[in-house]
């Protein structure tokens, strides 16, 4: 390579460079968004639980926990399983207690997340908070 | 028919076209901001909307799987040394961008199907090492963006598939008559007989099968973790199919590239079995 070629080439490399910074900063920039909050008009005695896209919702004596679905191995849609009271990752095989702690699988010890409940007045019922992107 | 004359090149452009001309369609009536209500109106209420779903569907498998028999049939065929190496590097990464823009056609109908594929391709894509936060937000990015660049994504890689595949490679953004006549018979054909695959909604299975070409990973990614299994695993044949021209020791370059694709069968078959 010429030494003029080499700087043509830099000249070049230096203004794509510019010119890829913006689009990088635009695309890669993130909106913020409130955490969704999902309202739930049913009480719920301690043993009970009622399922969402995002998340299960189980009544214990100590309280409500809003479990999330999000498996901690790569993503996937958990699901309950009743009868062994557990989550089971449909993609790989991952298994979690129904209150989200890691049994067994390639969630190698990650427990699912918990999203923040509030009791509405009266026992009406819940709003939980489901952050975006859980 | 001389098995040895089929233009499979040709007949890969013709199913693109096809597939591009029923995505066109389909998009009609797709929602990206409602994408397993549009598809399930698609395929459920609307009227022919489960053939032009079926045609599109069947297209972009009859194109990935031509691709992938024209580059096997002429690499056996020509001297691929005398390709200029970055051509032939161009020419290569279609491949794995004509099996990741079918890989984004089953991330858009999102059923339980699709929004797992997604999840871990994003989760994967975040794995690549220094870029994959960047990649993510370019490519996937579903929790935060929804399936907008997903779906932009989907576009975007068929215009370059389509532009490089014919404009770059051959020339010619056209294709024999007898060629596009041969697809559309096979595409219209086969989405007469067979739907395209749809999950029920609410569906609570403990196992759920992932595009066919993805079940060979989605298997490895049970045991092993997933920058090796989701990301070293699959890129090698294809890094090495980039540089083929530049091995000298073509034989067992071959050697290698045939038992990664047993490996691959076999990982397939297990978790299809299962």
């Amino acid at each position: 390579m010429t030494r003029r070629s080499f700087l043509k080439n830099s000249f070049w490399l230096v203004l794509l460079s510019i010119g890829a910074y913006p689009l990088y900063e635009f695309v890669v920039s993130k909106r913020i968004h409130p955490p969704k909050k999902v309202r739930i008009h049913k009480h719920l005695l301690p043993g009970q639980y009622i399922g969402y896209p995002k998340f299960y919702l189980f009544e214990t004596q100590n309280g409500p926990i809003a479990v999330s679905r999000r498996c901690t191995h790569l993503g996937c849609t958990v699901n309950y399983e009743p009868t062994l009271k557990m989550f089971i990752c449909p993609c790989h095989q991952s298994r979690f207690m129904w209150n989200g702690k890691y049994i067994s699988g390639p969630a190698n010890g990650k427990n699912l997340a918990r999203f923040q409940v509030k009791v509405l007045k009266n026992n009406e019922g819940y709003v939980v908070l489901v952050p975006r992107g859980a | 028919m001389d098995i040895k004359k089929i233009q499979w090149g040709e007949l890969a452009t013709s199913a693109l076209i096809v597939s591009i001309i029923s995505g066109l369609i389909v998009a009609y009536q797709y929602e990206v901001s409602e994408p397993f209500i549009s598809t399930v109106a698609i395929d459920g209420l609307l009227p022919f909307g489960r053939f032009f779903r079926a045609l599109h569907f069947y297209s972009s498998q009859f194109f990935v799987a031509f691709v992938f028999i024209h580059t096997f049939v002429e690499i056996k065929k020509r001297d691929i040394s005398s390709y200029p190496p970055w051509r032939w590097f161009t020419l290569t990464m279609l491949l794995p961008a004509s099996v990741f823009a079918l890989f984004t056609g089953y991330v858009l109908r999102y059923d339980a199907t699709g929004q797992s594929a997604g999840a871990i391709a994003e989760h994967l894509i975040a794995k690549v090492p220094f870029v994959g936060h960047i990649l993510d937000r370019f490519m996937i990015a579903i929790p935060n963006e929804g399936l907008n660049r997903v779906y932009l994504l989907h576009i975007i890689l068929t215009v370059i598939l389509w532009g490089l595949g014919t404009w770059y490679h051959t020339k010619k953004p056209i294709v024999s008559k007898t060629s596009f006549k041969f697809t559309v018979v096979l595409s219209i054909a086969t989405a007469v007989v067979f739907s395209a695959p749809m999950d029920e909604p609410g569906l609570n299975v403990t196992l759920i099968k992932g595009p066919w070409f993805f079940l060979a990973v989605q298997e490895l990614l049970r045991y092993i973790p997933p920058i090796f299994a989701g990301i070293i695993y699959p890129i090698t044949p294809v890094v090495i199919l980039a540089f083929l021209p530049r091995f000298k020791d073509q034989t067992s370059i071959w050697l290698f590239l045939y038992m990664w694709l047993i490996s691959y069968i076999v990982c397939m078959l297990i978790m299809w079995l299962s």
